[in-house]
């Protein structure tokens, strides 16, 4: 569904991404997995639309997602929940629930997602009327999840949604994660907290200094002991 | 003696609350102080009478023709001007500066434009001036009419961004126009639709103050300046802000005006600024 190719993404002269490819097949989950500094937001920025690469292509659905820009996106079925959340601080949960239904593909629906996202995020339907700028990191992670659920998309990106959060409440994401996954739907994820991740992906990428240094089934990955060094810390892997 | 400072200040008010909302949009939405805001109430007022003396079209219609007209300007204006600026700036701060140098340029070439057209002279128009007596107090028909199209228009406003989906994201620019993309929103069609309703609201402004007041072709500064104060006061991009601080403005320079003296109530205006500034620049209402 999602194809990136010889993808090369600079900031002046430092090279960021250095000819990364992967693809993301329908209805899987695939994450990136890399230390700070690696490349895997700028990777996944470009998948957004916020980061323009220097060469290379992004497709999707044999569209070539390069072309377009960043707002455009959505109306393709493709919500980034970007690091930092993007949520809008100013406004009720409610209203930004009320943009996240505004591309044409979700308008239809936007009562029915509204219910699942409620399910979803129970507490954001307690807080509707509350101002999203003065909930908890992790409530804002969810008005900024459920939003992105609000366009109906197809494929949903994920970077580092558990970043900042207290363990308690990354449980809490990862549990819905883990639903909204259950549902079908597309997932790119870029995230630290490997082991949470490696659970619930189908595959995922290693990347280390702007390059892919590895891929597979998250299953084998888990195990693989060049990987439980870099990203999992062998003590505790070998406890679970 | 109360009562009449009351009700002239809030008639007053009104205008100015409308002359103040079509830059607080600018600013608040598209990100560009319009130094020339008040060039583009000029020439709506000159529109105004020109069309009202060259034509005999009554001013409430000519209002009506001339609001779209302002859309339009102000449309073509910020698609053609600052678009550029605004994709060569970068960050607010370099478009401030790049936004209020330009416009100060498009300031005096509007001024000459007028000055050109319609000469030096003080311009005015005879239009439903007979008094009517409101809870005693004998107050201009034209006055009136000029405070209801800003009621109307203001809280038409109001409640086109606080009720519609097309005014919440508006909203959502306005106030994290980082974030907009992501829910699909245009920020460059969003900005450029906040201009031109600014300067349709310049023009409502415009063409009302024409109805009921004398002025020259050199009188845009004067507008800019008092819509400025009052949008720094109301706080930047806060219109229930604007509107109130419009209403205060108006109330203190009728009171400055029947209890002191006339020729204070700009000295009154500025020192109302200077307060407002060292004091809670931030506007009376404005958070952060």
């Amino acid at each position: 569904m999602l194809e990136v190719t010889d993808l090369r993404i600079t900031y002046g002269k430092h090279v960021a991404l250095d000819g990364a490819s992967i693809s993301v097949g329908a209805g899987e989950m695939v994450a990136i997995l890399g230390a700070n500094g690696a490349g895997k937001s700028s990777l996944l920025g470009a998948v957004g639309g916020r980061v323009r690469p220097a060469s290379g292509q992004v497709t999707y659905k044999g569209r070539d997602l390069l072309r377009l820009p960043q707002h455009a996106l959505v109306e393709e079925g493709i919500a980034l929940v970007p690091e930092g959340r993007g949520i809008f601080p100013g406004l009720s949960v409610a209203e930004n629930l009320d943009l996240g239904a505004r591309p044409r593909r979700a308008k239809a629906r936007a009562g029915a997602i509204r219910e699942q996202v409620f399910t979803l995020f129970p507490k954001l339907a307690e807080r509707r009327a509350q101002i999203a700028g003065t909930m908890s990191g992790g409530e804002q992670q969810m008005v900024a999840i459920g939003r992105a659920l609000m366009s109906a998309p197809d494929l949903l990106l994920l970077d580092e949604p558990s970043l900042g959060l207290a363990p308690i409440v990354v449980q809490e994401v990862f549990a819905a994660l883990a639903r909204i996954r259950a549902s079908g739907l597309t997932i790119m994820i870029v995230e630290q907290n490997a082991r949470a991740t490696l659970a619930l992906a189908d595959r995922a990428y290693l990347i280390e200094a702007g390059r892919i240094t590895g891929s597979g089934p998250a299953d084998t990955l888990r195990t693989d002991p060049a990987v439980v060094r870099a990203f999992l810390g062998g003590a505790a892997v070998a406890e679970s | 003696m109360l009562v009449t400072t009351l009700i002239l200040g809030l008639v007053l008010g009104g205008t100015y609350a409308l002359l103040a909302l079509g830059l607080t949009l600018q600013y608040g939405i598209s990100r560009i102080m319009n130094l020339a805001y008040g060039e583009f109430t000029l020439v709506s007022a000159f529109a105004l009478v020109a069309l009202f003396k060259g034509a005999g079209v009554p001013p409430l219609l000519a209002i009506v023709l001339i609001a779209p007209l302002g859309y339009a300007v102000g449309w073509i204006l910020y698609a053609v001007m600052m678009r550029p600026l605004v994709a060569r700036a970068g960050d607010a701060g370099r478009l401030d500066v790049a936004s209020i140098l330009a416009t100060f340029g498009l300031m005096f070439l509007i001024q000459g434009g007028l000055l050109v057209t319609f000469g030096a002279d003080f311009t005015s128009i005879t239009y439903l001036d007979q008094g009517v007596n409101v809870l005693g107090v004998p107050v201009a028909l034209n006055r009136l009419i000029a405070f209801a199209i800003c009621v109307v228009a203001g809280g038409g406003l109001v409640l086109a961004l606080g009720r519609t989906r097309w005014g919440l994201a508006l909203r959502a620019v306005a106030q994290t126009p980082g974030s907009a993309p992501l829910v699909g929103i245009d920020v460059n069609r969003v900005a450029r639709q906040g201009f031109a309703l600014g300067t349709a609201l310049a023009a409502i402004a415009g063409a009302s103050i024409a109805m009921h007041q004398t002025f020259s072709a050199t009188d845009g500064v004067v507008f800019t300046m008092k819509a400025l104060v009052i949008v720094i006061m109301g706080g930047v991009g806060n219109v229930a802000g604007t509107l109130i601080a419009g209403l205060a403005l108006g109330l203190v320079e009728t009171f400055v005006a029947t209890a002191i003296d006339p020729g204070l109530t700009l000295a009154a205006t500025f020192a109302i600024f200077l307060v407002v500034l060292l004091w809670r620049p931030q506007g009376l209402f404005g958070r952060r």
